[in-house]
């Protein structure tokens, strides 16, 4: 474990690209099955794409689901009435999106702690009604989004099965090296001190408010194409995409796989996702109770997540190897 | 009724007829304050004077409730914080406000990003390691004898060292006018000694600051000009000869306790 820590540390992308893409080959040996593989990838990426947002700025959105499902939504309309073609659909979804993290972002983003996240989830409710009342005409209300008969292309070629993966390990792994280099950027420099102390940064010459507002609609994007992609992958949109526990689960994953670590929300959103999906068969109806007695051993234990649970593995089986760090 | 800008050129700072109430109670009434441009300035006086309130109207922290501040020939009115340290103004403040959880490296780099970027800038996939902005925050921390621990995290410093990274924070951006709110405030004798030497320091640079504090030996041993507030109103005001003698100063001291 220690090895491939310090050699992914060495190497991330590289390392990163190899696991993502080698994932499909041998992830039904550990009882996975075909499709649940890309599944995982595009939540690994609305996580990825979160932690921009919590593991950097410290602000708790409990309403990504708004992105996640106004893409969804945007993307299932553009395949149905304009073309199965996924490039438009994407685009306009992805605008979509940005737009609306602007407003939410721009309302929201004036508070902080608490009064913030509260704000978010009423935003995701207000949209989820609404699209189940007010706009079920556009949004098929209560049934989902349904596409009948359309088949995703990019470029003419048909996006299902392993083309379908590829097309989201793609996405992912430049996702990862934009993160990656957004965090080691003074942009994101100024996005982790918004976290360490708010207010000596604005007493700092620091435009504070525009910088979390960049790091929001960042956030969001991320969380737009993983919408974007659910419809593409499952030509069908689901209620549940603008939901609230859509946006808690996404809390879950990112606190369980270790907060501000960018790998570590990718890992609890692909554990989750293998629970829900593997682990739930032989568990039987109790796995919600074990999921959360995991989930509430971690956040007892290890604060810090699967990535703190590595670090402290690497720490005590491999201390000889690094002695000369402290 | 504001200041010409022409006839104020040579000040620094100026607070013209500044009096703010919180409910009934007058905090500070009329008070005219001018800070020249490279002078060390301090504002001294009991406990409860409004040097505090005086200090957060400066940084616009506080809305006056009649009266204008004018710094570097720019009337403040509704400015945000930021938009007054772009302008050239930055505060220590009374507990050390620093980064803890980064590098003292990154905790300078801030404002260096700042100075030179301005308060927002797009940045995101610019390489920050090697950015020559390192090597001037590095430059920052040897001004005030920390860039051998540059690499540590902030929290870990004792409270000494807490503030000087603070005054490397405020001075990395180069600002034309420095606040600093109980630079002392908590600190040991020796701590104490090597504050003053460094403030005096920064001071020779040509930057003009403004310090309140209650440890008359760093006051006198640094100020050019001194205030002295008593009950939000200025009683005195002149070099620390003057003060030191003034009956008025002596009054106000020896009512409340003595020095």
């Amino acid at each position: 474990m220690n090895k491939s820590t310090s050699i992914f540390s060495k190497y991330p992308i590289p390392i990163f690209s190899l696991v993502v893409l080698s994932f499909p080959f041998w992830f039904e040996y550990i009882g996975g099955y075909p499709g649940l593989d890309t599944k995982i990838l595009i939540w690994a990426l609305m996580a990825l794409g979160f932690d921009i947002l919590l593991g950097f700025t410290g602000y708790l959105s409990f309403g990504h689901a708004i992105f996640f499902g106004v893409s969804a939504y945007a993307t299932g309309l553009m395949l149905k009435h304009f073309s199965p073609e996924i490039i438009p659909a994407m685009f306009i979804a992805v605008i979509v999106g940005t737009i609306m993290a602007f407003a939410v972002g721009y309302l929201t983003m004036k508070r902080s702690g608490i009064y913030f996240s509260i704000l978010t989830l009423a935003f995701g409710e207000m949209l989820n009604s609404a699209a189940l009342s007010t706009l079920q005409d556009i949004t098929g209300g209560d049934n989902g989004l349904t596409i009948p008969d359309v088949k995703p292309v990019l470029f003419g070629i048909r996006m299902d099965g392993l083309s379908m993966y590829f097309l989201a390990a793609a996405i992912l792994i430049l996702g990862y090296y934009l993160a990656r280099r957004i965090a080691t950027s003074p942009f994101g420099l100024i996005l982790k001190a918004i976290k360490s102390n708010q207010e000596r940064l604005e007493y700092t010459g620091i435009d504070v408010q525009k910088y979390k507002l960049g790091g929001f609609v960042i956030s969001a994007i991320y969380a737009s194409i993983a919408g974007s992609l659910m419809v593409i992958y499952e030509p069908y949109v689901a209620t549940e995409y603008l939901h609230w526990s859509t946006s808690g689960e996404l809390v879950i994953m990112s606190v369980m796989g270790g907060v501000g670590t960018l790998v570590g929300p990718m890992i609890g959103a692909a554990f989750m996702l293998y629970f829900e999906n593997v682990l739930s068969v032989p568990l039987g109806e109790e796995w919600l109770l074990v999921l959360g007695i995991i989930f509430m051993a971690i956040v007892i234990f290890l604060p810090g997540g699967f990535m703190e649970g590595l670090a402290r593995i690497k720490k005590r089986y491999f201390n000889k190897s690094n002695k000369e760090e402290k | 009724m504001m200041p010409n800008n022409k006839s104020i050129s040579e000040a620094m700072l100026d607070c013209y007829q500044v009096s703010k109430n919180f409910g009934g109670l007058q905090a500070l009434s009329d008070v005219n304050l001018r800070v020249k441009e490279g002078t060390v300035h301090s504002l001294i006086g009991p406990n409860g004077a409004g040097k505090s309130t005086l200090l957060n109207v400066i940084t616009g922290m506080i809305v006056p409730t009649h009266g204008s501040v004018v710094f570097d020939g720019k009337p403040l009115g509704n400015v945000s914080p930021h938009e007054i340290n772009q302008l050239g103004m930055a505060k220590v403040f009374q507990t050390p406000a620093i980064f803890p959880e980064m590098s003292l490296l990154q905790n300078v780099c801030i404002p260096a990003l700042a100075a030179r970027d301005g308060a927002f800038k797009l940045n995101m996939f610019d390489r920050g390691e090697g950015d020559p902005i390192e090597s001037f925050a590095e430059e920052t921390l040897a001004e005030v004898g920390l860039q051998e621990v540059m690499h540590s995290e902030a929290r870990f410093l004792s409270r000494g060292d807490k503030r000087r990274l603070e005054l490397a924070i405020c001075i990395a951006h180069r600002p034309k006018l420095l606040l600093l709110d109980e630079p002392t405030a908590g600190m040991a004798r020796h701590e104490t000694e090597s504050t003053i030497e460094l403030l005096r320091k920064i001071s020779k640079s040509g930057m003009t600051m403004v310090i309140v504090e209650h440890d008359m030996n760093v006051v006198f041993a640094l100020s050019d000009i001194i205030s002295v507030l008593a009950q939000g109103s200025i009683i005195a005001e002149g070099n620390p000869d003057d003060v030191k003698g003034n009956p008025k100063v002596i009054e106000a001291y020896l009512g409340e306790e003595q020095e």
